[in-house]
Formats: C-alpha cells, sequence, structure tokens
C-alpha cells in the first residue's frame, strides 16, 4: 500500500439511511426472511395487527412471482394500500435482499418519503433457502423464520439465516406432535449454534397476535431511539 | 479505457438491474422468444433500437459532465472547468448551466422514450445507477442531476466522474442494453448459459458499432413499448420491467 | 430531382383560414381543394432513389390547415447508386395542422427516408399521420426509415426513428412487418396507454402516439382508427 493511502480512503462515511435528512432517526427496518412455507406473511400480517395501533409501520413485500404476499396483507386490511409496497426480484428473491438490494431501498424510500412519520418498516423476503439473510445494507435487524413441520434437524444444520439472524423464530409449534418434532431438540441445537442470540418458538395459529415477537420488535425500536448512532 | 468501465458494466454493480428483463419476459410470454435464435434476434433488435439510443445518451451526458477534453464529442456544449476524480484535481461544481444541459438531456431521454412503462423502467434504474455511483465516486456532479434520472444519463455522469470517456459510457450503455435481457432470459427459459453466454459474446461487433455511432439516435421499436405496457399491466411478473 | 413546396396558412378576416403562400416545384404540384385544405398533387413518377422533397408548412395563430395528397406514393428505386429518395416535412405550428398523405410504398430495393420535424407553439395543435407499406403486391420489400420529431415551445415532447426493411438493423423476424401505420397528436386530447394486437397507444402531453405494424395495410391502418378514434376509451 502507498504510504499516503491509508484503510480510511477505502471505507464508506456509515450508511445514510440510518437518519433521515433531519437527523432524525429514520424508521427501523427489520428483514423476515426464511423458507417457503414457514409463515413469514402470517407473522408480517400479526406484527401489522399488533403494533400497527403502537407504530407508525409499513411493509415491502418480496415474492417471487406475484404481489401474492401484498394482496394477502391488503385483503386482510392489516394495513392500508399506501402502506405496503411490492418488488419484482427478477427471479431471484435472494439476490433482491442480499447482493443488489436496489429494489428493495427505492421501496422503503418511497414509503418513507409518502410517510415522513414512518416508526418501522418490515422487509418480507420472497422465501428461499437456509443460507438466504439480508444485507445490513437494507435493514437493521433480521429475523429468520423456520417451522416445525420442516423437520427439527433445521437449527442444527445450521446457514446464516439460523446462525446469524437477530432473532431466530421457529413457527407452528403446534404441529409438533403431528410431526414428530421436538420441540427441546430444537431449541437445544438453534442455542448451540447462535452464539446466545434469541430464539422464540412460537404458534401463529394458537397466538395470532405474535406477543414474544411484537415484544422483540418493541425492545429493538426502544434500544434504537435511546441509543443515537 | 480504464478498470472503472469494467465496474461500470460489471453485473454485480448494485444498480437494480438484475430486476429488469429489458421487455425478455414479456417477449417470452408473447411467443417472440423462446430459443437461442430468437433471443438473439430479440438482443440485436434491442442493441439497435433502445442500445444506441441509450450509447448516444450516455455518451452525451458523459461529454456535458466531464472534463475539457472530451467536451465537443456530442452536441451538447457547455463550459465547465475541468473535473476528474482520476487527476486528483477538484470535480467541477454543479453548474447551473450543467443543471439545465442535464436537463435538456433528460427532455431528449423522454422524447426518445414515449412509453410510460419504459421510462418509469430507465428512472428506476437510474435512481439505482445514482445511489451507487454516488457512494463509489463522490462528486457534486452527481447534484446537476435530476432527482430520478434516465438511466443512460446516471450512466453517463458515473462514467464522467469516473473518469472514463464518452465512448467508455456508450460502450457500456450499448453492452448493458443486451446483457441484462440475455441473463432475464437465461433465467426464465433455464437456457444453457453457456450458449447465452455464446450468443452474447457473438453480438460484440454490433455492440462496438453501436457504441462508437454519433450523435444521440432516436432509433424506437414500436414492439418494445407494446411488449413494456403489456409487462407493466400484469401481475404476474418476475421481473420489474 | 428537387422539390420544394411551401404552404402557409393564417386567420384571415372573420376567423377564416387564408392561405397567402401555396407553393409547389419540381415533382408536386398543391391544389387547394377546400377552406384551408390543399392536396399534393404528384406531377412525376416516383419518388425515385435520389429525389429530395421538402415541404415548409407554417400555420399561424388561429388558422387550420389540412393537408392531404391524392394518391399513393411509390419510392422506387434509384437507376445507378443506392440513394434514397427523401422527403422532409418542416412544420412551424402555432394554430392547427392536420397531416395525412396517402399511404407511401416503397418497393423492391428502394429506399425511402421520411422526416417530419414539428415545431409547436404553445397552443399549437398537431395531427400526423402515416403510412407505409413495404413492396408492392407480390414483390420483395423496400427500406422505410421514417424520423418524427415534435417539439413545444423548445421541449421536445417526441422524436423516434423507425427503420423497417431489409438492411434494418431491428427489422429482424419474428416481427419484421411490411405495413406499417402510425398517427401523433398533441395539443387537445390526451389519452392514457392503449394496447391491442401489434397495435399500441403511448400518452404525449396534450396528446398521445398510436401506431400499428403487421402485414397488410388496411387492418394496420384499422388498428391505429381503432386507438385514435374519438369516441373510444380506453384499456
Amino acid at each position: 500500500m502507498p504510504p499516503d493511502h491509508n484503510l480510511d480512503d477505502y471505507v464508506d462515511a456509515p450508511a445514510p439511511h440510518r437518519h433521515s435528512p433531519e437527523g432524525r432517526p429514520g424508521p427501523l427496518r427489520i428483514g423476515l426472511g426464511g423458507p417457503v412455507g414457514s409463515g413469514k406473511t402470517a407473522l408480517a400480517a400479526a406484527l401489522c395487527r399488533t403494533l400497527g395501533p403502537e407504530y407508525d409501520l409499513a411493509v415491502v413485500t418480496n415474492d417471487i412471482y406475484t404481489t401474492e404476499d401484498a394482496d394477502f396483507l391488503r385483503r386482510n386490511a392489516v394495513l392500508p394500500d399506501d402502506r405496503i409496497e411490492a418488488v419484482q426480484t427478477g427471479c431471484c428473491p435472494h439476490t433482491a435482499i442480499r447482493d443488489d438490494i436496489t429494489a428493495n431501498l427505492d421501496a422503503v424510500e418511497l414509503l418513507e418519503a409518502r410517510h415522513p412519520g414512518l416508526e418501522l418498516v418490515l422487509v418480507e423476503s420472497g422465501g428461499d433457502n437456509l443460507t438466504a439473510s439480508f444485507s445490513y445494507g437494507l435493514v437493521d435487524v433480521q429475523v429468520f423464520v423456520i417451522d416445525v413441520a420442516g423437520g427439527d434437524k433445521v437449527p442444527r444444520k445450521g446457514g446464516p439465516g439460523v446462525t446469524a439472524a437477530d432473532l431466530l423464530v421457529v413457527n407452528k409449534t403446534d404441529l409438533a406432535p403431528l410431526v414428530g418434532a421436538d420441540l427441546g431438540v430444537m431449541r437445544r441445537d438453534a442455542d448451540a449454534v447462535r452464539g446466545g442470540r434469541p430464539t422464540l418458538l412460537v404458534s401463529l395459529r394458537e397466538d395470532p397476535s405474535a406477543a414474544a415477537v411484537a415484544d422483540w420488535v418493541r425492545e429493538q425500536i426502544r434500544a434504537r431511539s435511546v441509543q443515537p448512532a | 479505457m480504464t478498470a472503472a468501465l469494467l465496474t461500470l458494466a460489471d453485473s454485480r454493480l448494485p444498480a437494480g438491474g438484475h430486476t429488469h428483463s429489458g421487455g425478455v419476459e414479456q417477449a417470452i410470454a408473447a411467443g417472440v422468444v423462446h430459443d437461442p435464435a430468437t433471443l438473439t434476434a430479440f438482443l440485436r433488435r434491442r442493441l439497435h433500437t433502445a442500445g444506441a439510443v441509450a450509447a448516444g445518451l450516455a455518451a452525451a451526458a458523459t461529454a456535458l459532465s466531464s472534463s475539457g477534453r472530451h467536451r465537443g464529442q456530442v452536441p451538447f456544449p457547455v463550459a465547465l472547468s475541468p473535473a476528474s476524480c482520476s487527476s486528483g484535481e477538484s470535480p467541477a461544481p454543479a453548474s447551473s448551466e450543467l443543471v439545465a444541459a442535464l436537463l435538456s438531456l433528460d427532455a431528449e431521454a423522454d422524447a426518445r422514450t414515449p412509453s410510460p412503462a419504459l421510462r418509469a423502467a430507465s428512472r428506476q434504474q437510474g435512481r439505482g445507477l445514482v445511489r451507487v455511483g454516488r457512494r463509489a465516486w463522490p462528486s457534486p456532479v452527481w447534484d446537476a442531476l435530476p432527482e430520478r434520472p434516465h438511466s443512460p444519463l446516471a450512466l453517463g455522469v458515473a462514467a464522467a466522474v469516473a473518469g472514463l470517456t464518452p465512448r467508455d459510457a456508450a460502450a457500456a450503455a450499448a453492452y448493458l442494453s443486451v446483457s441484462g435481457p440475455a441473463t432475464a432470459a437465461q433465467r426464465l427459459l433455464a437456457m444453457d448459459p453457456l450458449a447465452v453466454a455464446a450468443l452474447t459474446a457473438r453480438l460484440a461487433p454490433e455492440i462496438d458499432e453501436v457504441a462508437t455511432a454519433d450523435g444521440v439516435p432516436a432509433a424506437a421499436d414500436p414492439l418494445l413499448d407494446l411488449l413494456a405496457e403489456v409487462h407493466a399491466a400484469r401481475k404476474d411478473r418476475f421481473f420489474a420491467s | 430531382m428537387r422539390t420544394l413546396v411551401e404552404v402557409v396558412a393564417c386567420r384571415g378576416p372573420g376567423g377564416r383560414t387564408v392561405l397567402p403562400v401555396v407553393r409547389a416545384g419540381g415533382q408536386y404540384a398543391v391544389r387547394r381543394t377546400g377552406p384551408g385544405t390543399v392536396h399534393l398533387v404528384a406531377t412525376a413518377f416516383g419518388p425515385l432513389g435520389g429525389d429530395d422533397v421538402t415541404v415548409r408548412l407554417v400555420v399561424e395563430e388561429g388558422a387550420r390547415l389540412c393537408v392531404r395528397s391524392v394518391a399513393a406514393a411509390v419510392a422506387l428505386p434509384s437507376r445507378g447508386a443506392a440513394r434514397p429518395s427523401v422527403q422532409r416535412i418542416r412544420a412551424t405550428v402555432a394554430g392547427e395542422l392536420d397531416l395525412a398523405p396517402e399511404p407511401t410504398v416503397v418497393a423492391a430495393r428502394a429506399r425511402h427516408v421520411a422526416e417530419l420535424e414539428a415545431e409547436l407553439g404553445p397552443d399549437g395543435v398537431l395531427t400526423a399521420a402515416e403510412q407505409v407499406l413495404l413492396g408492392r403486391r407480390g414483390e420483395e420489400p423496400g427500406r422505410w426509415t421514417g424520423t418524427t420529431r415534435v417539439v413545444r415551445a423548445g421541449r421536445p415532447l417526441l422524436h423516434t426513428t423507425v427503420d423497417l426493411g431489409p438492411g434494418a438493423p431491428a427489422w429482424l423476424p419474428p416481427v419484421a412487418p411490411r405495413a406499417y401505420a402510425s398517427t401523433v397528436h398533441t395539443g387537445s386530447d390526451e389519452r392514457p396507454v392503449a394496447t391491442g394486437e401489434d397495435a399500441v397507444r403511448l400518452p404525449l402531453p396534450g396528446g398521445w402516439t398510436a401506431t400499428a405494424w403487421g402485414t397488410e395495410l388496411h387492418r394496420v391502418a384499422g388498428a391505429v382508427a381503432g386507438l385514435t378514434a374519438p369516441e373510444r376509451e380506453t384499456a
């Protein structure tokens, strides 16, 4: 390296999205990822219902082919139309949340411009595999959703979603007896690979308000508001 | 040519290009594209119309927003102080002259893009390119662009602030006009990636020809306009355009 | 052969349009065929490759000019070097211009270049239609290159070049039509996007541009008419 260069020349100032132009903290962006059918959209809907009355919030959906998830949220009237944006991912839902986040950033910025008081944006990924994770250029924290029906080996198999997500949600615990899954094993395996990061075992069927996950989200919003970055 | 050009034309550049198919998704739905031969025909018609226009606009934008040595290569002369990140000189300020010149070039892009769906796709990609370009090559010249510029204008400014020439910008624009749709077709039709790479590589002489043409052409393809509008009205699509 | 046609339309007494200048030479004559209406009449075979026609139209504020032609033009190849025939229309429109000549047929091996450049004032109204058929019956198609540039008060509204026929780089199977029709309107009737089979209408400020293509000219012209008929709404 030439002597008149130092590493700082190559590194950017902190990502600008974390603060709005006025210096006010922008909305907290939470990524919801996980395999197809694990309950991402159901969780997004539950969080909208539970947190909608408390926070100014919006959702970005990343369906692989249709606007089905966005339509589901609209149909269930958990959020007004102008708080839901669907992005097309060009056959690569994974690319859109990790490698080239442009379309999602556009959607988030559009929602921010439309709702200047926005406090929370949920970015729901298209269903993908266990290696899918969000870029921290797009979200502040991420939740990975798996389900019991996928088998109790999933936490042990790991993958970036399971090991590194800020919150792991194991959904459909009500199905455990039916599919012969051992919730104790899932909890233990998850704790073993997650280095102390939290895991929540939930059943959105039994608790449609997703109370435990909503509490975790509230905590994230609180933590951010007391800690100016 | 510098490595900056390779960066600009790299499909890994996170500017949102991977969510656009350049019309190929609808061309497949309409039965116009279904194999390597029909894909080649589609890419050629796109290259010689939208690609040629993008190349001309990108070159013009570079000439406007870079230092004196490239000026006069296209008919949009404005006076600017020399600017180049690579030369170590201070970049040109976003003069009101440059703002006006880029705005009028943006209007020329609109006039050559009457399809609202294609305009939206171009401006969406332009915005994505500005977002990554500002970070990669910081310069006050970015401030001279309209908020959501047509994509070739953003590409032209990126080339200028990266120290590239108008010809470089045109080459990137012409190449991107086929590389994006080629990749999209590969994904949608599960085509042999080697076949797609080969047919794209064989277009190189035509891409070079388009990239070295003079002026800002207005070549239009009403078929691409129609495909874009039908596509935009669909709800079941993988790609934004 | 070089040809210059000039027509100037002004608002005369009582608001009626008068045509103080109606001039033509070369391969065209111009006839006044109604109040504010002229017909172009070809006085020679062609156009042939190498022929060059300029039509200058000025429509002043408050005037309305209709330009028609009496018969289809058949563009034929030049005998020597392969030069195109060129027809340039330069219009300055503060009033209202309605331009709808009969179709241009481009014979095998012929190359025809058509340009329309319209400079509109703030209240100018333009309707310009063109119909093209590549090749006479049973003949190989010729090549037609048409450029339209419409500018209002210094701002370009539309600038497109459509290049059809053998040798045109984007005229490729499976979509290489022999017949093409297009109408552009701006000034009084803004319309949204509409799509049809091989036909599309796109919005312009205060207007639209409608284009259709296919094998037979009468069908293509019908498709454009379907997209531009006043009573028809939308898509």
